[in-house]
């Protein structure tokens, strides 16, 4: 029992970069609402922006690597990338949900609406709908196998809307803006101090998730190794469950 | 046997099951007309409304009734382990998923068709010229359709709660398949104006090969006897 609550415990590193992560946070949010310049057109409310988009862009990246663990479970089996799966797959849910609800907050003074049922709009709603699929899903199938197979398959389904998503801008007229800094290497059209607080603001962000995953990721492995056990027990009769199973 | 062939079999064990017991075909026609009279209720007595309303109509009515077929589909499976007997034989899983998918969008075409006028009759608007390229649209956005329903249905078919959980799950990822079908519909029976119905359908094909290649692939880890 002692050792189960040891386990139970986040490590001191694991406290140590949560501590750091909030601080750098403070400051990126420091500089997107006090160092950054107005905006010529949008004046104060570009400071939405650094929190729209910066949270936008790691909703996308957890979406897509949770896609990414899914198909490595596919391919390998090992559980580990199961777990790794869900974590981001939490992650994402939970920042696409913020990158609605921060849109929402940016494009009701800047645009005059809340919500437009629109590409960009509607692909981004889509995708917190798929994520919350892929958590039901996963709440229905009690064989850890079976379940981590069909969850990789939603993800990977949900997961290949992103490339409409990241078109949607300029493929259709939209009320969204176009990008303002392009994947390509055809450039950023936007202010050099902006650029860089907007950078400032994603890599925090990054950092955030990277967090929550460590955290996640060590309870998952903690969850992994407790199903085990009780598949264990239930299969010897209940008077098992010696074995543990390390993931 | 090749691949083809069975793929062929497959479609046809589907479509010669369904030739017997009707199961499908009852539902579907009926549930979709009912969708059609429900929602023709809901627009009101607005003939203008009724009109531009259409095509969104039938493209509802279509997925209500492509869930059912789709479901179905592997319903009938799961009853004496005809699964296990399909999943065991020795043709790619693939195989299996194409067969059953080419039955679903046969049989979801041809609702299409008969609906067509129907929708149109029942709402008011004019078909003209623009019966043709509709059928195009059908066809293309039944497939997508049909290549989402069948693969989810397959996901779902030995799970607790699947009648549920199969609209939960891919109704969300027809959602712009539906959009770029009822877009593309519209440009045809409203405005006639073909250069955006292209356009739609243009995207519309464009989903259906980055879906149908996902779900190819993916078919193989979705179906467990």
């Amino acid at each position: 029992m002692i050792d189960a609550a040891a386990r139970l415990r986040r490590p001191l590193w694991l406290r140590v970069y949560l501590g750091i992560t909030l601080l750098l946070f403070l400051v990126a949010a420091t500089f997107g609402l006090v160092f950054s310049p107005r905006d010529v057109n949008q004046g104060d409310l570009i400071r939405i922006m650094y929190a729209h988009v910066s949270v936008a862009w790691i909703g996308f990246v957890a979406v897509g690597l949770t896609a990414v663990f899914g198909a490595l479970y596919l391919w390998r089996g090992k559980r580990r990338d199961d777990v790794l799966a869900v974590a981001s797959a939490e992650m994402g849910l939970f920042f696409a949900s913020l990158t609605i609800i921060g849109g929402m907050t940016y494009s009701r003074p800047t645009l005059n609406t809340f919500w437009t049922w629109d590409a960009k709009l509607t692909l981004t709603a889509i995708m917190v709908a798929l994520m919350v699929g892929y958590f039901i899903v996963r709440g229905l199938v009690e064989d850890p196998v079976r379940r981590g197979r069909v969850s990789a398959v939603v993800a990977i389904v949900a997961a290949a809307s992103l490339p409409f998503n990241y078109l949607a801008a300029e493929w259709f007229r939209t009320l969204h803006p176009a990008k303002s800094v392009a994947l390509d290497g055809s450039g950023v059209t936007m202010d050099p101090t902006m650029l860089q607080v907007l950078l400032l603001n994603t890599a925090v962000a990054g950092m955030i998730y990277l967090g929550f995953m460590f955290d996640r990721v060590r309870l998952g492995r903690i969850e992994a190794e407790l199903e085990a056990e009780r598949a264990a027990g239930a299969v010897g009769g209940g008077a098992g469950g010696k074995e543990v199973v390390r993931v | 046997m090749n691949d083809l062939q069975a793929v062929l079999w497959v479609a046809r064990k589907d479509l010669l099951q369904e030739a017997r017991s009707k199961a499908v075909t009852v539902a579907t026609v009926f549930f979709s007309a009912v969708t059609l009279g429900v929602l023709a209720f809901a627009f009101g007595e607005n003939p203008l409304l009724m009109r531009e309303g259409a095509m969104g109509a039938l493209w509802v009515a279509l997925a209500f009734a492509g869930v059912i077929s789709a479901a179905q589909s592997w319903q009938a499976d799961l009853e004496d382990g005809a699964l296990e007997a399909l999943l065991t034989s020795p043709v790619p899983r693939a195989a299996v998923y194409l067969g059953k998918l080419l039955a679903n969008w046969g049989l979801m075409t041809a609702l299409g068709v008969l609906l067509l006028p129907i929708a149109a009759g029942l709402y008011g608007a004019r078909l003209g010229a623009a019966w043709p390229p509709l059928l195009a649209v059908i066809a293309a956005g039944t497939l997508g359709f049909a290549l989402i329903a069948v693969f989810y249905a397959g996901l779902t078919a030995n799970l607790r709660a699947r009648e549920s959980l199969l609209p939960v799950l891919m109704f969300p990822v027809v959602v712009p398949i539906l959009l770029a079908a009822v877009r593309a519909s519209n440009a045809l029976v409203g405005s006639g104006d073909l250069g955006l119905a292209w356009a739609w359908l243009r995207l519309l094909v464009g989903f259906d090969l980055v879906y149908a290649v996902v779900c190819l692939v993916l078919f193989r880890f979705v179906v467990e006897a």
